[in-house]
């Protein structure tokens, strides 16, 4: 395990694996208890996946809405700067909020052959699935985060042609600073567009597959609290 | 030799994961941290985010996510009504008849749609209970169906041949148009099949259609006029140069969301339902790429992809002799895996095999789709097998001994691509210039 600094006074690993793991276990030998603590955070946590698919269907219609212009730009002679690049972006922010969404609604494929054999495998086959997935989630989601604010740190700016307003980038930057701070922030914005900063467009990989990693924690809990999993797969995608 | 095991461990790791039935995307990624940590001393989770970001964030997805939520607007209208009344009159004349529909009806809407299993709702819907009433046999109306609706794989737009195309950076454009002419083919076969039935199983014809004006069969089909002049519009703007095919797809949106407001078919709900679908469509496609790229880069690091190439080169095989066996190798896959994981798990091995072999990646883009079509109807896993089942009610075992024939005109196909490669290769290299 390199890389992976202190975080109060534990490495970062124990946090985002071990707690985890030992979380799941309790749950399943403390079911009643575990579902009458747990309830109302699993209807929160449905409302937190639905409104990421939201916002994941608003950057899709975003897409098409950047290429129409670019289109109708192409066709009145006038240049659009770096649509391609915005359209990626915006493809990126669909993808990622969606990952949590999807799976909740069993649009992710899985081959279920084995899944499907008896009571048994249905419980504990799933529930190593869906741990090996956790893990796999939890680490994808922690390398994200680090490159996000790694592009931060760097200010890495884009490889293309694609600018945004330095007010939009300052309002960015409000969110991930101290509030006495915020003054300086402004004082430094000026009204000229900048490169876009690639850690913009990289925020929704970090929350997207974080919230993928926590639905993926949280789906394992529930089955082993209920003992049926919640995703139910829909005839058609 | 230490290569040699951890070769075997990582096909090993590779198969345990998708066979525990880890989400194929997630597990992707778990194989090639694996790989990473087995092959190189580079940090894995730094590269898989580089890898990831890069692919995630690219201009020619854009494409997918759009033609996705086309075909689901179209989906949700009364298109699926329309198409058997629309069609009906036209095909009655054929010998078959009515049984015709269902490869004209997918054909049509494949051209909508890049997904089978949307196609075979759609047409299945209103063809199963139309056919069944007029005495139709049973394992004709479901076999053909199932067959045909795999031509919502290939004929443009085709999420599988975006997704190979992003694989292996090809053009989207180029590959959808080398798309149609085998698309139609196909249909030909399948409705050749149909034919011969007709004239072999003279018992089994049911009785003769009612005879119609031609003003009527008009009249009948004017609901159909609409989403030609749709597939029209975006297979001919790629075509004509006109759009990419990310611009071809908005356009697609746009028509689609202007067909069903003309059809009063679009509120909230359904536009809603749509954008939500399509969604949750791209994120799991999107998942599986996120994995297939950090897999290719981790592959890249075994060597594995090199040494297949370098020993098939060794061999001095005729291509003719490693498509075949690429064929037996994709059946086998596609037995387990659908069509879009089979394409991405494997592309980072077998594109240097066919570039070595001096394939046209273009053309082996038609074969890969023609040969992961027959995945969705081959047990135990086929993803036409399950939503027919869950539409008629049949046994998986009987659904797919009604696709059989459908997998061996599969075949025969194949056999035609390789004969006549022109087929896929003509159009795309017709096509006028496309902007970027």
């Amino acid at each position: 395990m390199t890389s992976w600094p202190d975080f109060l006074g534990m490495p970062l690993w124990i946090w985002v694996f071990v707690l985890p793991s030992v979380f799941t276990v309790l749950a399943r030998f403390f079911r009643p208890q575990a579902k009458q603590i747990l309830s109302p955070l699993w209807r929160w946590l449905d409302r937190v996946y639905t409104a990421s698919g939201v916002v994941a269907s608003f950057f899709m219609v975003l897409i098409l809405v950047i290429i129409i212009f670019q289109m109708m730009a192409r066709w009145t002679g006038v240049t659009f700067e770096g649509s391609t690049e915005f359209a990626g972006y915006a493809m990126a922010a669909t993808s990622f909020f969606a990952l949590a969404h999807a799976l909740g609604h069993g649009a992710h494929i899985r081959v279920s052959i084995l899944l499907n054999l008896n009571h048994f495998t249905r419980l504990w086959l799933n529930a190593f699935a869906m741990f090996i997935a956790a893990i796999t989630a939890t680490y994808f989601a922690r390398y994200a985060i680090k490159t996000n604010f790694l592009s931060e740190m760097l200010n890495d700016r884009t490889q293309g042609q694609d600018q945004i307003p330095e007010w939009m980038l300052s309002m960015f930057e409000m969110v991930v600073t101290a509030p006495w701070n915020w003054g300086q922030i402004w004082s430094n914005t000026s009204e000229a567009w900048v490169y876009t900063p690639v850690w913009v467009p990289q925020l929704p990989m970090s929350i997207g597959t974080t919230l993928l990693a926590i639905a993926l924690w949280d789906h394992l809990i529930r089955l082993l609290v209920n003992g049926e999993s919640d995703i139910k797969a829909e005839t058609v995608q | 030799m230490t290569e040699f095991y951890a070769t075997g461990i990582f096909l090993f790791v590779l198969f345990a994961l998708l066979g525990s039935s880890v989400w194929i995307g997630l597990a992707l990624v778990g194989v090639a941290y694996v790989g990473m940590e087995l092959f190189t001393a580079r940090p894995a989770g730094d590269a898989m985010i580089t890898t990831i970001w890069t692919g995630a964030s690219s201009w020619t997805l854009t494409a997918l996510p759009l033609f996705i939520w086309m075909g689901e607007i179209l989906y949700r209208t009364r298109l699926s009504e329309d198409m058997f009344r629309g069609l009906s009159p036209w095909m009655r004349w054929l010998p078959g008849g009515l049984l015709h529909t269902n490869i004209a009806g997918c054909t049509i809407f494949a051209a909508v749609s890049g997904s089978s299993a949307a196609t075979l709702t759609t047409v299945g819907k209103m063809s199963i209970p139309e056919l069944r009433e007029r005495g139709y046999p049973e394992y004709m109306i479901i076999g053909t169906l199932a067959g045909a609706a795999t031509l919502g794989l290939m004929i443009p737009p085709s999420l599988t041949l975006i997704v190979y195309g992003v694989s292996i950076n090809e053009s989207i454009t180029k590959l959808f148009l080398a798309g149609v002419i085998p698309g139609l083919v196909l249909a030909g076969l399948f409705m050749a099949y149909i034919i011969a039935w007709y004239y072999i199983k003279k018992d089994q014809r049911p009785a003769p259609e009612p005879s119609m004006s031609l003003s009527q069969m008009i009249k009948e089909s004017r609901f159909l006029i609409p989403v030609m002049i749709l597939v029209f519009i975006v297979i001919g703007s790629m075509y004509f140069g006109w759009a990419t095919a990310t611009e071809a797809a908005a356009v697609g949106v746009i028509g689609a969301l202007s067909l069903a407001l003309a059809q009063r078919s679009l509120n909230m709900k359904t536009f809603t339902a749509s954008l939500m679908g399509a969604t949750r469509t791209s994120a799991m496609i999107a998942l599986i790429l996120m994995g297939a790229s950090f897999l290719s880069l981790s592959m890249g690091f075994t060597g594995l992809p090199r040494a297949l190439a370098g020993w098939i080169d060794s061999l001095d095989l005729s291509p003719i002799v490693l498509i075949a066996a690429l064929t037996v190798f994709y059946i086998i896959l596609g037995m387990f895996l659908d069509g879009i994981s089979s394409v991405v798990l494997t592309m980072a091995i077998v594109e240097p095999m066919i570039r070595q072999a001096g394939i046209d990646v273009i053309w082996f883009g038609v074969f890969v789709v023609v040969v992961v079509e027959m995945a969705q109807v081959t047990p135990p896993i086929g993803f036409n097998l399950f939503v027919l089942q869950g539409m008629t009610k049949h046994e998986i075992s009987y659904i797919s001994r009604t696709a059989i024939p459908m997998v061996g005109l599969m075949i025969l196909m194949v056999v035609i691509l390789v004969i006549w490669p022109e087929l896929a290769t003509w159009l795309p290299e017709n096509v006028r210039n496309t902007p970027n």
